[in-house]
């Protein structure tokens, strides 16, 4: 560790050592507190709650806007959100707290100034200014696999509350659901719907007794946070769209939606469906995640 | 005595005279035969002499010498079996020159004297009928389809008998041919309206047979793929007599004639499987350079399937086909140019397990669908101009009462939007929207400032890359033609995004 140490960090990355006053305070908790930190912008304000949004990788378009509505309606409320620039909820989570303008922070398995995945660049470049992106290994260290679960008990013990989004049953998100057990952090889960996959590492947190993430609002409100701002995204009318969008739009939903459902749903024939679903799709209400299946845009 | 007569062979898909020339002369008795031959070409001497034998004919013990000329060429096969046959009975005074004058023979012998069906029988009858034949005599199995060429006496013969007493008599009349023997394929075809459902998968076939697109359908496995891939050749408007006679010609060329039936009438629809190699894909082969299966599916379409598992080169080897809409084989043994005029249709799933993005099905995770993805270049993606989703159907859907359109109903509006093309293309090297290229693009399908602004938009909104603005412009013009529309709508363009390619960043994973 030390070689690195000494060495000259590249630019606008820091190393703060345990001993630093700058050192977060929540990190000193761990029995294995690493023995300083390189950050790429700033450190979570300990004045500030800060809220863990952890989830899988591979989520449905319904767990990723969930994500990014709880970091939205959190971040505007002056929480602090911190994931782990991973694909799917963690990227959700960060994205949201931009859009609000609130301070989010990545944790890296790797060297602070790799963005990984890639495909995140933008997410990293824009937490870089308004947030940081902190990690406990060295410059030069990729992001091993073995070092996830580890990176994972610094995202809980930076937090106040860990929330899990989707997770199935055998998830990464439950390795940080456990450490945030085990570290006395307070957990909460989205529940879902049994069949799905994706809920049933949610639900089973929720059957040991995590808190259930009902609503943002009500998170703050457990946390002891007075709620200011509720959902600040624009409330859209649907009257303002033409009555052939309005029906295509109202069988939208955060399932995705063929264009076959759409057309048997809306009994319009196949290229209005299309025109339609086009116009929502520019428009910015609708989404599209692989090829022609349609959710709505939150 | 010598004695020379016309034969010929096939170099691609057209023919080439050869000539068989027969010397008879004293000497140590044998039978030598020069001219560059292939050991099938070599064999034939035993062949020509057992059939003869076994005909009535006896071979004096004199040395004879046969040469297929021009002698530099490489030949192959067996068509030339009954030309060194009837050289060989002029040689020996059986009947004078002037017989055999203007008169083409072709056909493989069979040792009791028959004679057996060749490959290629259309392009070298052709080739007689330039050359100034009157008479080409080939073997009967083979007459539908050399009856096919206009202005030349093609005339089959079942042995070498009854070819001799022609030469003799100098009948070459032909038997009046009834219809049952030149019979066209017979419409077999599926139907579209079997297919319940897939609406959106419909709407694209459509695009893609109406402007001559190329397709690629995405889906999981059982959504039906492969079924409407195989109704698109029948919702093409029917071949012209130029189209058919080149399709014929390619498949005489391959041996690949169905029985019986003299021209191809049924737009060809070709579905290799994906184990295919390059050769066998765009033509090749070590002996004779023979068309692929982008030339077997001339005029008609090439579908694959999972084109995920096909091999990169072999992918990669249909780019330059695809765009030039020929294809030149060069070989040690010779050169070819087959032409590649071929609508093609691609199925691949969305990921490895093929459910992505039901959630609850795949076990993909992000890496594995990019690795998927990644096997296919972006180049070959480049040549696809619509990109649909297949979606998986219901139990009930397949079983349901209502079904769709017919093969005949979209056909009327696919010929419909073909005629507006030619109208459009008159006098330039096009035929139809899918070839268009370059600048001509935007020369051909100006937009309005309505219409461009919604571009404009899409470009912004979703991310599009400059490459797909052209198709984009290809895929609306022919949903504007699908309708009879002279412009391009607002609602063809929001139509032409819907269906566009897919992009590597597509998968929002």
């Amino acid at each position: 560790m030390k070689k690195y140490i000494n060495k000259e960090l590249p630019e606008g990355i820091r190393y703060i050592s345990r001993s630093e006053k700058e050192f977060p305070e929540k990190l000193l908790e761990l029995s294995d507190c690493p023995d300083g930190i390189y950050v790429r912008g700033k450190l979570p304000d300990p004045k500030k709650k800060t809220v863990a949004i952890v989830g899988a990788r591979m989520c449905s378009a319904y767990g990723r806007a969930t994500a990014s509505y709880f970091a939205r309606v959190l971040a505007a409320n002056d929480v602090q959100i911190i994931s782990g620039l991973a694909l799917g909820i963690d990227g959700a989570a960060h994205e949201g707290a931009l859009m609000a303008g609130g301070a989010t922070f990545a944790v890296m398995a790797g060297d602070v100034s790799v963005c990984y995945p890639r495909g995140h660049i933008e997410l990293y470049e824009q937490m870089r200014k308004t947030g940081g992106i902190l990690s406990e290994e060295p410059c030069g260290c990729p992001p091993l696999p073995r070092l996830f679960p580890k990176r994972n008990r610094l995202i809980s013990i930076l937090s106040d509350v860990v929330l899990v989004v989707e997770a199935k049953e055998k998830s990464g998100s439950l390795i940080t659901a456990d450490f945030a057990a085990e570290q006395g952090r307070d957990l909460f889960a989205v529940p879902g719907r049994l069949e799905d996959e994706l809920s049933k590492g949610c639900n089973e947190l929720i059957s040991q007794g995590a808190g259930i993430a009902i609503s943002p609002e009500r998170m703050l409100e457990i946390m002891g946070e007075k709620v200011k701002k509720s959902d600040n995204s624009e409330s859209f009318s649907e009257n303002v769209l033409a009555r052939q969008e309005n029906m295509v739009y109202s069988c939208l939903s955060l399932q995705p939606k063929t264009l076959e459902d759409l057309c048997k749903a809306t009994k319009l024939s196949i290229t209005s469906v299309t025109e339609s679903v086009m116009l929502l799709q520019l428009q910015g209400l609708v989404k599209e995640i692989g090829r022609n299946r349609y959710v709505r845009s939150v | 005595m010598f004695s020379s007569v016309l034969s010929a062979d096939v170099r691609g898909i057209t023919g080439m005279p050869i000539w068989v020339e027969t010397d008879v002369s004293d000497g140590l008795p044998g039978l030598v035969m020069v001219g560059y031959l292939a050991s099938a070409v070599r064999e034939s001497a035993d062949r020509v002499r057992t059939a003869m034998k076994n005909t009535g004919v006896s071979i004096p013990p004199k040395k004879i010498t046969v040469n297929l000329s021009p002698a530099d060429t490489k030949k192959e096969g067996t068509g030339f079996d009954l030309a060194i046959a009837v050289s060989l009975m002029c040689s020996l005074g059986m009947f004078p020159k002037e017989c055999i004058e203007k008169v083409m023979f072709l056909g493989e012998l069979g040792l009791d004297g028959t004679v057996k069906k060749i490959r290629g029988v259309l392009p070298m009858a052709e080739l007689a009928k330039e050359l100034g034949c009157a008479v080409c005599v080939i073997p009967k199995d083979n007459e539908a389809e050399g009856r096919i060429v206009k202005g030349i006496a093609c005339v089959g013969v079942e042995n070498l008998r009854e070819t001799l007493n022609r030469i003799i008599t100098g009948d070459y009349s032909q038997e009046d041919i009834s219809l049952e023997i030149i019979k066209e394929t017979q419409e077999t075809n599926p139907d579209f309206s079997e297919i319940r459902g897939q609406e959106g998968v419909k709407q694209a076939a459509k695009l893609a047979a109406a402007g001559r697109l190329n397709l690629l359908m995405v889906g999981p496995p059982g959504s039906g793929k492969t079924m409407i891939a195989r109704r698109i050749p029948t919702i093409l408007p029917q071949m012209s007599e130029e189209e058919s006679l080149e399709v014929t010609k390619i498949y005489s060329v391959c041996g690949l004639l169905p029985e019986g039936v003299a021209l191809m009438k049924d737009r060809p629809f070709r579905a290799p499987h994906h184990t295919i190699s390059v050769s066998a894909m765009v033509g090749g082969g070590r002996q004779q350079v023979m068309p692929g299966e982008i030339s077997l599916s001339n005029h008609g379409c090439l579908f694959l399937d999972e084109i995920t598992e096909i091999p990169r080169n072999v992918l990669e080897s249909l780019r330059q086909p695809l765009e030039d809409r020929c294809v030149q084989i060069s070989r040690v043994s010779g050169n070819a140019v087959f032409p590649a005029n071929t609508m093609l249709i691609a199925a691949m799933n969305p990921c490895r397990c093929g459910y992505y993005p039901d959630m609850n099905k795949c076990h993909c995770n992000a890496g594995e669908i990019h690795r998927y993805l990644n096997k296919i270049s972006m180049p070959f993606i480049d040549r696809m101009d619509l990109c649909v989703e297949a979606p998986r159907v219901a139990f009930e859907e397949l079983t349901g009462e209502e079904s769709g359109e017919t093969s005949k109903k979209i056909r009327e509006k696919v010929l419909r939007a073909h005629q507006m093309q030619t109208e459009r293309y008159q006098g330039s090297a096009y035929r139809f929207n899918g070839d268009v290229k370059g600048s001509d693009v935007e020369e051909y399908f100006r937009v309005g400032k309505k219409q461009k602004k919604l571009l404009e938009d899409a470009f912004e909104n979703l991310n599009l890359t400059a490459r797909s603005y052209h198709k984009i412009l290809k895929v609306a013009r022919t949903a504007a033609d699908l309708e009879c529309e002279k412009d391009i709508e607002v609602s063809h363009i929001l139509q032409a995004i819907c269906y566009r390619n897919i992009d590597r960043k597509f998968w929002a994973v």
